[in-house]
């Protein structure tokens, strides 16, 4: 991308309930939880993830929020990268697989 | 937690988040502080300073940053009486919060701003300026226009807007009323081109706190806030145009601007303008923002010197007591000079005077992000992050006009917008992922509302500085009366460039204009732009 495209970009109108492929690998930030599934929300559109393992991902619940999941591994305000296993363009949910935990909020 | 603004192994999707990481684990497993009335007390801190600052700032009309260091001193002795227990963890947690990296970030990025903008100043940039508005040869009507513009060209070089309100309110306000231009209009175009620089210029300070709080680089987030700026911009210029020629002056001064301008130019002056490209060019291509900055002070010390706009002496000088004799065998070299008999031995130059400017609001950020960190080790801090997401921001353009607003008000509030933006930069980067919002659009949303309404309301910082120098203006100018002098109430409605900017946010939020999530910045690979 050209520095001129840095300038131009952003020129539009963006909806708030973006659609996603699945296969789509992307980057986000976990943002909460429901029913003690971790759940990514990105603008409207709500992805529930799967279970992921503990050993892999990090460590086990840090929060100190009272939303952690037990014994799970709490990724709230975790930055991670993920992949969309099924998404329902109607509705704007899916299901998506957390491959790699890579930060934290910045607060 | 921000790291460099430029350093790549910051880049989200990429891993290498050690630092922050750290950062994050530290401020989160560290142990609870217990507050006497639960975990809203934990807020105390940073309520006290907020109070203080609305106190000092819009009461009493002060505007004095390290009275606000004051405030925050008192705010953490005053809250401390109100832990529960040893009072040991929450005094390491004030250490542990001084400590975090988006503190030091921004206090390197502002002390190298803070030399460049000194030097292109003593290099004679606002001369330059000066000449160019004398050779378009404007009249009345225009005047307004072409000093908004003018005077956002000086802000955007200098990244102080207060810095380019004093300049402009010195010799364009004068030259503008002589003309014949409503001196109210002048004082809003002055205002507006302030707003313009504060929130573009790679080197403001405001610009600088917008991205490292929100975890991207200071390059990437000018060229993402341009398209907001410029729409505001041209709009602003259009409503100068219009109504420059609509409002006359109920003054005729009888004599002409030329003098005034004649004394005061110097086309050489507007060499700077390398000097401001090269940072912004630098900036925008992906080098780190020292890099960048460093670049454009180089430049503008060798502009200076090879041009004759400054001295050696007027960036860097050691000026030593008379009986030095080292000093007296050196003073051949264009940076050392004797004291005179009164003078005192001192170090100074713009190189000294750009960094020692940014003093007090560097002990102020420490303190501030100290306050922040009992906040959120006391639980407020979530707690208001919680109702803030149920009450308000319930969805994504809910979530979006809530920062916009929320901004709006803690700066109309506060009136020394960098420290109102760093108070309200860790909600906006909260809410912002809860919605994963893109880093470059939260900066924006948080930098756009806290330049522009700085520099709009009568109790705001930027109009306060312009209203001080337009009082000196009598006893600077004969032809000069006391009802020339422009009264903070009148402006308000004609800060234009304020006013739009803050709408075309509003208008942002509300419609998906310019919005982007955190996956598109890996998708387009616009992080390190």
């Amino acid at each position: 991308m050209s520095h001129l495209d840095a300038f131009t970009k952003g020129w539009s109108f963006r909806t708030s309930t973006p659609d996603f492929e699945p296969g789509q690998e992307i980057t986000a930030f976990v943002t909460g939880h429901d029913d003690g599934t971790h759940v990514v929300r990105i603008g409207d559109t709500v992805l529930s993830l799967d279970d992921i393992d503990d050993a892999e991902n990090g460590d086990r619940d840090r929060s100190s929020d009272g939303n952690g999941t037990g014994g799970e591994t709490n990724l709230l305000d975790s930055q991670v990268r993920l992949r969309v296993e099924e998404f329902n363009t109607n509705d704007h949910i899916g299901r998506a697989t957390v491959l790699e935990r890579l930060g934290e909020s910045s607060f | 937690m921000s790291a460099d603004p430029n350093d790549s192994t910051n880049e989200p999707g990429e891993g290498g988040h050690g630092a922050e990481l750290e950062d994050a684990e530290r401020a989160r497993s560290g142990e609870p502080i217990h507050f006497y009335g639960g975990k809203w007390t934990s807020a105390l801190p940073l309520a006290i300073f907020v109070v203080w600052a609305i106190f000092q700032s819009a009461l009493l009309g002060i505007g004095d940053t390290t009275g606000l260091v004051a405030a925050m001193l008192v705010a953490l002795i005053v809250s401390m009486l109100f832990v529960k227990g040893d009072w040991q963890v929450y005094a390491n947690t004030v250490f542990q919060g001084m400590t975090q990296r988006v503190a030091a970030t921004a206090i390197v990025a502002w002390l190298w701003a803070g030399m460049f903008a000194d030097t292109i100043q003593v290099g004679g940039f606002v001369s330059g300026l000066v000449w160019a508005a004398d050779a378009l040869s404007l009249g009345a009507a225009l005047f307004p226009a072409i000093t908004f513009v003018l005077a956002g060209l000086l802000a955007t070089g200098i990244g102080t807007g207060y810095g380019a309100v004093i300049a402009f309110t010195a010799l364009f306000f004068p030259a503008g009323v002589l003309l014949g231009a409503n001196p109210v209009l002048m004082f809003g175009a002055i205002l507006s081109g302030a707003v313009f620089g504060d929130n573009l210029a790679p080197v403001s300070d405001t610009t600088i706190v917008s991205a490292v709080t929100q975890d991207a680089d200071i390059g990437g987030v000018v060229a993402s806030r341009f398209k907001y700026a410029i729409i505001a911009a041209v709009l602003a210029f259009t409503g100068y145009v219009a109504v420059g020629t609509m409002l006359g002056s109920p003054f005729d001064v009888n004599q002409g601007a030329q003098s005034l301008f004649v004394e005061n130019s110097n086309p050489l002056g507007l060499a700077h303008l390398l000097s401001v490209a090269v940072v912004i060019a630098t900036a925008v291509s992906g080098r780190h923002i020292i890099e960048a900055i460093s670049w454009g002070i180089i430049v503008a010390f060798v502009l200076n010197v090879a041009l004759g706009l400054a001295a050696v002496s007027d960036m860097v000088v050691f000026t030593a007591p008379q009986g030095s004799g080292i000093a007296g065998s050196l003073s051949f070299l264009p940076f050392i000079e004797l004291a005179g008999p009164n003078g005192e031995a001192a170090v100074g130059g713009s190189l000294y005077t750009g960094a020692s400017g940014f003093f007090p609001l560097i002990i102020l950020i420490l303190l501030i992000v100290a306050g922040a960190q009992i906040m959120i080790r006391g639980g407020g801090f979530e707690a208001i992050q919680d109702w803030l997401l149920d009450r308000f921001a319930t969805s994504l353009r809910r979530a979006e006009l809530t920062m916009v607003g929320g901004t709006g008000l803690v700066n109309a509030m506060i009136t020394i917008n960098t420290a109102a933006e760093i108070a309200i930069a860790p909600y906006i980067a909260r809410i912002g992922e809860r919605f994963n919002i893109n880093g470059y659009r939260r900066a924006n949303i948080l930098d756009a509302n806290s330049s522009a309404l700085g520099y709009i309301f009568p109790w705001s910082g930027g109009v306060l500085v312009g209203f001080a120098e337009l009082q000196t203006l009598p006893g600077q100018f004969e032809w000069f009366t006391q009802a020339m002098i422009v009264n903070p109430v009148q402006v308000f409605p004609f800060v234009f460039h304020g006013w739009l900017l803050f709408f075309v946010f509003l208008v942002s939020a509300a419609t998906g204009f310019g919005l982007e999530y955190v996956f598109d910045r890996e998708a387009a690979g616009v992080a390190r732009v």
